[in-house]
């Protein structure tokens, strides 16, 4: 989910679409793009399908306002 | 692309660069450094510098984590992959970085187990698939990255995985950015501030650049309007007599960051004393180690690591780039000797170091015309 930057970065992450959650594993499948990821949401509470994630290294840092 | 386009606006982007040449005082240079590596990288695939007045200079700070490492760390994780029983995990770009003897990449050539992961959690899964072996991760990056070394350190421990460690290497910002305000180098009128970094650690951490030592810092997303919006803002506080932290990439920032990040953080790590960067020299309380109750998953505990500092090639000045002290092409060795193929230093590896960046997307023959001498 990085294309447009460094995956090792310090301080880029990216926006993704969440498609499912599992609440058990703490984790997501989230799409940005055609690519699909799964996340850890250990650090964001009430995730749902639909909501749009700011990722990074694997883990979601912060839900995104709707649009 | 959906969601991306409305940051990219050409007609946008030159009504804002119209707004701030209109705030811009007869006489005046004013230099703004854009802390972050993705900052950097934005601005010269976007080509914002030709957007704006010649009076406003953009300089490149430290904010590119791969760049900063300084190389007896790199020297430190080859010999922990050079050992027989351990799968040594890093994020790509690490693989390329010269050390002293050759890169991670070389010594998986002769035969180190280095295998590249996207996640820190790619590491746990293969440490689970390999119970036999021992995983490291080589762990860098600033607060955007640290949050999930936390998450996976803590899903070691809940799982009882012991056959993974971590080789830490988090540094934080602004420790870096206090060492580049207390430099005799370099005279700045103000930060655009880390958008990333800032969704873990808040705003309020910058506080003190704006009162103590009157610097604008705007925290700023990292499309280009995001960017020409956030040099707005700066130059807006400058002409009004104001220095305070003001959030242009509300979007995404809060006020008071992800706290469930920063306490992911505070359970696993702690503050190192002091830790080298790469052109910074060592900085008090600048980076991060295992807290001594994950001590059975931090790899400087479990490993001899030889732990020698080691001079960077006389040739490279990354150094003085990271400081923003001298443009990526007044390097002697730019674009000649240091190429994204052959790197001598770090700058030149990631796609987010000024080298790179600056080689990437072209800037080598349109900036020298326009360029000021260095500070």
């Amino acid at each position: 989910m990085s294309e447009d930057h460094c995956i090792t970065c310090g301080d880029v992450a990216v926006e993704a679409e969440v498609v499912t959650v599992s609440g058990a594993t703490a984790t997501a499948t989230v799409r940005h793009g055609d690519t699909h990821e799964e996340i850890a949401v250990d650090l964001v509470a009430g995730v749902r399908a639909g909501d749009r994630l700011l990722c990074h290294a694997g883990v979601a840092l912060e839900k995104l306002e709707p649009r | 692309m959906k969601y991306v386009d409305e940051y990219r606006s050409a007609e946008d982007a030159e009504r804002l660069a119209e707004r701030i040449a209109g705030l811009v005082e007869p006489g005046r240079h004013y230099k703004l450094m854009e802390v972050c590596g993705g900052h950097t990288h934005t601005i010269y695939k976007h080509g914002i510098e030709d957007l704006l007045p010649p009076e406003v200079e953009l300089v490149h700070g430290p904010g590119c984590p791969v760049c900063v490492i300084p190389m007896g760390r790199q020297d430190d994780a080859i010999a922990i992959a050079e050992r027989p029983d351990v799968i040594f995990t890093t994020f790509g770009d690490m693989m390329r970085v010269p050390a002293t003897h050759g890169s991670l990449l070389d010594a998986k050539a002769l035969g180190a187990d280095v295998r590249m992961v996207y996640s820190p959690l790619d590491a746990l899964r293969i440490a689970r698939e390999n119970p036999d072996r021992q995983v490291v991760f080589f762990a860098i990056g600033f607060e955007t990255t640290t949050p999930s070394t936390a998450i996976t350190l803590l899903r070691a421990r809940a799982a009882g995985i012991i056959n993974f460690s971590v080789f830490a290497n988090h540094v934080t910002i602004v420790p870096a950015i206090k060492a580049i305000l207390d430099s005799p180098d370099l005279r700045l009128d103000g930060f655009i501030g880390p958008g990333h970094v800032s969704t873990v650690i808040g705003v309020r951490p910058y506080r003190w650049i704006a009162q103590d030592h009157g610097k604008p810092v705007v925290v700023s997303g990292f499309e280009p309007l995001d960017i020409l919006q956030g040099v707005y803002m700066i130059l807006r506080q400058l002409r009004e007599g104001r220095s305070e932290v003001e959030n242009q990439y509300t979007r995404v920032v809060r006020e008071e960051g992800n706290l469930a990040a920063l306490k992911a953080i505070g359970e696993t790590m702690q503050l190192r004393s002091t830790f080298e960067w790469r052109g910074l020299g060592f900085i008090s309380q600048s980076a991060l180690k295992l807290r001594p109750e994950f001590a059975e998953w931090d790899a400087e505990v479990r490993y001899e690591v030889p732990g020698v500092r080691v001079a960077d090639p006389k040739a490279c000045q990354c150094g003085e780039v990271l400081k923003g002290v001298i443009k990526p092409w007044q390097c002697k060795v730019f674009g000649t000797a240091c190429t994204p193929d052959r790197p001598i230093g770090t700058c030149m590896v990631s796609s987010e170091g000024a080298c790179a960046a600056y080689y990437n997307f072209g800037r080598l023959t349109r900036r020298r015309g326009r360029e000021p001498a260095p500070a």
